[in-house]
């Protein structure tokens, strides 16, 4: 059911499910605890009390920590209050995490002990900032506020319904190159995100949410779409225990990010000899069926792969800027090429060869940036940094990135995305970045070290070269590549595990 | 400790056991990407009984580093 803000998202769920599990998180290494969805509605409208009681309805409130039950309901308690929620990647240095908090006018900070760094410089750094709320924290003390304490304390109903149009969310992009924008999103904008296509994925889908709670792919799509339909979702506590959490949660759906993909894709390679179903119940559990995949360009060899293990992966595609996604695949259309069919609230349309959407799921804005803003929207189209088209059946095709376009001597532009993907098909590159440097086109390539061992592999510099030679044979004159360098180290990633280019 | 560490290494990559020595490097000797390494701390939380810290396990670099880390999780408990 389409809903445009998140409280509706959540109040419909909680009257249709209302007894039912809707979160499930370890408290111990085999022990799980589990909150209803009554409970989830209670205790956000108590959180919505507490910033009531604080004078700070209506305020910028930031949150940091790994994903949790108390930072869900910090959300929903928050947007459903009419407040603003900041998010913030609970992996970056405090000084950073601070510069956020400053530039979007938090009053509030909400964090876990895991970052008690950050808020034992908080207030100093950021003058605006009047009040620590700690998650663990079991009483009230001078520097912060427990959150449990302030919950008890406000118990209660909260009957306030947010407007469609305001402003919901400031969400910092990761950003592969430049300073990091707040990208401004109402509820409509992620509310129709989350609930306008029906992906036909049963309600009370059992789902284990493993990516970072701050990114917009995570927030659309395990919680507020898992909320909308239902779902229970499980909080794998961390990247070290997931195949862990897969035996303990029986989930029957993750979202992943390609590298993930790729890691779990080598395993299961090696283990190609043994009967398909022992690998499938072994490695994913016999529950689970699909795996839905984001961030960043999957190839759709893994497609192949996974199928052969009775696992779906729905390949969907989209940017911070528009809630985030713009496309996705479902399980009874799939063209492996392409990024999935644009959802019904976004049109697409091609601009200069780059692809450009419009729709009820685009940004408001960059936070206090007039000018990113406008070299991003106009007349309501998002320009999307992506060269790629949308055909007549809505399904989008990227061939690269504008931003990082190389322009060739001769004028010609070279997508770098297009050549990595052309050389990442060889099994002896692991990871690659494609650049320009003194005019020519330079690869970096970090060898795939299983590979090397593997094959025994003496001088993997000139085993690269041949690579590249065979590469060039077929390429076009303006996409030969003329430089090699070979790291021993993988590339610097950003938090959600893309190359960092710089 | 460290000929249990060395099997289970050996699950994730293709090296001989007799080719990994304390100083060798999960990444860029021994051939792990990082959420290999993640999954194998899993491993080896389940073999060792115990805990480990990802923002500790984070700065482990080497098998010995790893070996030191893991005998002072297993003295804590």
């Amino acid at each position: 059911m389409l809903c445009s803000t998140v409280r509706q998202i959540l109040v419909n769920t909680e009257k249709k499910y209302g007894p039912e599990d809707a979160v499930r998180y370890k408290i111990s290494k085999n022990e799980i605890e589990a909150k209803t969805y009554t409970q989830l509605k209670e205790d956000s409208e108590s959180f919505s009390n507490v910033l009531k009681k604080l004078g700070e309805q209506g305020s910028h409130i930031s949150v940091i920590g790994a994903t949790s039950y108390p930072w869900l309901v910090t959300y929903f308690g928050t947007v459903d209050s009419g407040s603003v929620i900041v998010p913030l990647d609970v992996n970056l240095p405090a000084e950073d995490v601070c510069d956020l908090i400053d530039r979007s006018d938090s009053t509030v900070l909400v964090y876990d002990e895991v970052r008690k760094d950050v808020a034992a410089i908080a207030k100093e750094r950021c003058p605006r900032l009047k009040t620590l709320i700690s998650m663990q924290q079991a009483e009230h003390n001078e520097h912060a506020s427990s959150w449990r304490k302030l919950l008890e304390e406000n118990r209660g109903g909260f009957d306030y319904e947010p407007e469609p149009d305001q402003l919901c969310t400031i969400m910092f992009t990761s950003g592969t190159t430049g300073k990091s924008k707040g990208v401004m999103l109402t509820h409509r904008n992620v509310a129709e995100n989350a609930t306008c296509l029906d992906m036909k994925i049963p309600e009370r889908t059992v789902l284990l949410s493993v990516l970072p709670i701050h990114h917009a792919y995570c927030l659309s799509m395990d919680i507020l779409k898992g909320v909308s339909l239902g779902s229970v979702i499980c909080i794998n506590d961390s990247l070290i225990r997931v195949a862990k959490n897969i035996k303990l949660f029986k989930p029957e759906m993750i979202l992943m990010v390609p590298l993930m993909i790729e890691t779990i894709a080598k395993k299961l390679e090696e283990a190609s000899l043994l009967p398909a179903k022992i690998v499938k119940s072994q490695v994913f559990g016999k529950q689970l069926h699909t795996i839905c995949s984001g961030g960043a360009y999957l190839d759709p060899a893994y497609i192949d792969l996974f199928n052969k293990y009775d696992i779906t992966i729905l390949q969907g595609y989209g940017m911070t800027e528009c809630a985030p996604v713009i496309s996705t695949t479902v399980s009874w259309n799939i063209r492996k090429d392409s990024v999935g069919q644009l959802i019904p609230n976004c049109e697409a349309k091609t601009v200069d060869g780059e692809l450009w959407v419009r729709g009820s799921s685009v940004m408001q804005g960059y936070y206090k940036m007039p000018e990113e803003t406008a070299e991003t929207l106009e007349d309501g189209w998002l320009k999307t940094g992506d060269l790629g088209y949308a055909d007549e059946d809505g399904f989008v095709y990227l061939t690269g990135r504008k931003k990082n376009l190389i322009i060739t001597k001769n004028g010609e532009n070279v997508s770098p995305e297009e050549l990595e993907n052309a050389l990442s098909t060889d099994r002896l590159v692991g990871e690659v970045l494609v650049r320009e440097k003194n005019g020519v086109i330079e690869a970096e390539i970090y060898p795939d070290q299983d590979y090397v061992k593997k094959k025994r592999i003496k001088d993997v510099r000139a085993k690269l070269q041949e690579v590249i030679d065979a590469y060039n044979l077929k390429a076009a004159p303006q996409k030969k590549i003329y430089s090699l360098i070979v790291r021993d180290t993988e590339f610097e990633k950003t938090t959600t595990r893309k190359i960092r280019r710089f | 400790m460290f000929e249990k560490l060395v099997d289970i290494i050996c699950n994730y990559v293709e090296v001989e056991p007799e080719n990994i020595h304390p100083e060798s490097r999960f990444m860029e000797d021994l051939g792990f990407t990082s959420f290999d390494f993640m999954s194998m701390l899993g491993e080896i939380e389940d073999e060792f009984d115990v805990e480990v810290e990802q923002t500790e396990a984070a700065n482990i670099r080497t098998v010995g580093e790893a070996v030191d880390y893991l005998e002072k999780l297993a003295s804590e408990s």
